[in-house]
């Protein structure tokens, strides 16, 4: 006898996790039906105009910055974490090597809100920053760090981090030592190694995470709240305007099926690059 | 005919912190020669062919390859193909770009490349897989594949660590049959790290026996299965008997009725160790044991070919092996005499 899970054995152990997703599934179609609606405060009858409506330069710019922070926080994430990843791997001791794990996670663990009032009173216009610099008198004015765009850069990248790290981690463990000595036998140098091994092991691993960062960055709602201080008009912020002063939940719903609908095509995008650089590869 | 140095492994010394993983190896390599280091695990063998390789570097001692000291080149400049334990190949790679990728490295491209993947490929007669993945493959054509990617780049040196240790029986005794013809077809002077001793009987051309970190005796395998250096060496290569024979007496000890002389000087009074073969045993069924040399079967079982005994005497067990044909008659209990060729019997000092 299997002692793997028959397929219908799992099936009935995932009903309850399905059954749990099936409202958020009902929600997104709710939401897709809203943003249809003939009218702003109600579902009746059905209209593009809510997407028409958003066809303006205002929301545009409000997408393209989305896309922009979302990628550039991505590649920033990225380049951090795959050192981290390295280093994670190395580290023999266990007590090194779960305490170093901590570090990572504790933005998961944390609540975003008082992660954003501690960048606040470290690097805020009366932080601990910019008071010291003044004390020393190496400015007169305080530098804006935070409410503009560096400070919600600075806060998508901190977030994201472990969401990037520990997929890496796994694929940077399935690079075995022999690889890479393997490689050094035939006469591979270090660079060498890295560019014909180690990366293109590691790029499933990669993609894999770059897309997880990148969606959750793109939808970001609090770090840009709390540390873009109303200067910075990223879609999650765009969406809740629309709701809470304008009441118009056609235009918010449609706004949201743009945010899905871009970040599945950029997901796709990375799969497809990810696809055709593999296959680059094997022949 | 003249001993021609390949690579002289000399007196090197591995220190892992306060361990002493080498000590004083000291070995010359003739050319075109197939070495096998044998030993238990723990041994060093792995930690001298990582030292061949570069991998890792010596404590202390040199390696000189062709009159050249190469102890301090990295191994991507030693250009030697090695077979790793895990096989190592690539997973995103095809066939032919694994086998492919050292010649790459060495400028050799496209059409050049294609035409040499081929007929190494010929070689391990695998010609039609050069475009599958290596995932694709079973576990003794990988084998082929890691081994036909080591020779791709025509090294000065071939070496391998444990290659066959995860295939099964019959396919390892197949695999050792080609690798043996194949390092004979490219001539490439080849060491081969294992814990078999029936694999290293079977390629080696000379075996080098390690234990703790010291060569205990490198010699033709022949000559390590007749002639022991120690008791360590006639043990681990398996199904020899050590007998506890007591004190030499007039240059000559007694086992069981047999005298037998000692070839090295020892000292009368020396306790002594007596080394013999399972099959260089001989057998003889007796009625009775009034006089030396007879003891009773223990246990017995038959092999096929042979029959392979167990005989209590004078309080020791001793493995006896004979031909089927000699084991008629006989039985648990059954009386025999046992018999020895002093010739086929090594002495050693008891520790």
């Amino acid at each position: 006898m299997s002692l793997q899970l028959t397929k219908s054995k799992a099936l009935a152990f995932s009903l309850p996790a399905l059954i749990a997703i099936l409202p958020f599934l009902g929600a997104c179609f709710y939401i897709f039906r809203f943003s249809i609606s003939g009218e702003q405060s109600r579902i009746e009858g059905f209209s593009i105009q809510p997407y028409v409506d958003l066809m303006t330069p205002y929301f545009g710019r409000t997408v393209w910055l989305t896309l922009r922070l979302a990628f550039i926080a991505t590649i920033l994430a990225m380049l951090m974490a795959v050192p981290l990843a390295f280093l994670l791997t190395s580290l023999r001791s266990p007590f090194a090597r779960r305490s170093l794990t901590i570090v990572i996670l504790l933005p998961l663990i944390l609540n975003l809100l008082v992660q954003a009032y501690g960048w606040i009173l470290l690097l805020g216009p009366s932080g601990v920053l910019n008071s010291t610099l003044r004390s020393f008198g190496i400015i007169e004015r305080p530098i804006f760090l935070l409410f503009n765009e560096t400070g919600v850069l600075l806060g998508l990248v901190q977030t994201s981090l472990p969401l990037a790290v520990f997929p890496i981690v796994s694929s940077v463990r399935g690079i075995s030592r022999e690889h890479l000595e393997a490689a050094s036998s035939l006469g591979a140098s270090h660079w060498r190694i890295f560019f014909d091994v180690t990366v293109p092991l590691l790029r499933p691993g990669l993609f894999g995470a770059a897309s997880i960062v990148f969606a959750f960055n793109a939808s970001a709602f609090a770090i840009p709240l709390l540390l873009g201080g109303r200067r910075v008009q990223m879609m999650g912020i765009a969406i809740r305007d629309m709701i809470s002063p304008l009441f118009n939940w056609s235009g918010a719903a449609a706004a949201g099926m743009i945010l899905i609908f871009v970040t599945m095509i950029t997901m796709l995008f990375a799969a497809w690059l990810a696809r055709i650089t593999s296959e680059k590869v094997e022949r | 005919m003249t001993f021609d140095t390949h690579l002289h492994i000399e007196n090197v010394s591995k220190k892992f912190g306060t361990v002493d993983a080498l000590r004083d190896v000291d070995l010359k390599i003739e050319r075109g020669s197939f070495v096998c280091l044998l030993g238990p695990s723990g041994c060093g063998k792995t930690t001298l062919l990582r030292i061949i390789a570069g991998f890792e570097a010596a404590t202390k001692g040199r390696l000189i390859l062709d009159g050249q000291d190469i102890s301090n080149q990295p191994p991507h400049k030693r250009g030697f193909g090695m077979v790793f334990q895990s096989l190592a190949l690539f997973p995103h790679m095809s066939v032919a770009r694994n086998i492919g990728y050292g010649l790459k490295l060495r400028g050799v491209k496209g059409a050049a490349q294609r035409d040499r993947v081929e007929e190494l490929l010929d070689v391990i007669r695998l010609p039609h897989i050069a475009d599958r993945p290596v995932s694709a493959l079973s576990g003794g054509q990988r084998q082929r594949v890691a081994i036909a990617r080591a020779l791709a780049i025509q090294p000065p040196l071939f070496l391998l660590d444990e290659p066959l240790s995860a295939l099964d029986a019959q396919l390892r005794d197949n695999m050792q049959i080609e690798l043996r013809q194949l390092q004979q077809k490219f001539g490439v002077t080849t060491v081969l790290v294992t814990h078999d001793q029936h694999e290293a009987m079977m390629l080696a051309d000379e075996l080098v026996v390690l234990k703790d970190g010291a060569i205990r005796q490198s010699a033709p395998p022949s000559q390590i299965y007749n002639d022991p250096a120690d008791s360590f060496v006639a043990d681990f290569l398996g199904a020899a008997n050590l007998i506890e024979v007591g004190a030499m007496k007039g240059g000559a000890i007694d086992l069981f009725g047999t005298p037998v002389k000692s070839t090295v000087p020892h000292q009368d009074g020396d306790k002594m160790l007596a080394a013999v073969r399972a099959e260089h045993v001989g057998l003889t069924p007796v009625a009775n044991d009034d006089h030396a040399g007879i003891g009773a079967i223990s246990f017995m079982r038959d092999l096929g070919a042979a029959t392979e005994f167990v005989v209590a005497i004078d309080g020791k067990n001793l493995r006896v092996r004979r031909s089927s044909v000699e084991a008629q008659g006989l039985d648990v209990g059954s009386k025999v005499a046992l018999t020895f060729d002093p010739a086929l019997v090594s002495l050693f000092k008891a520790a």
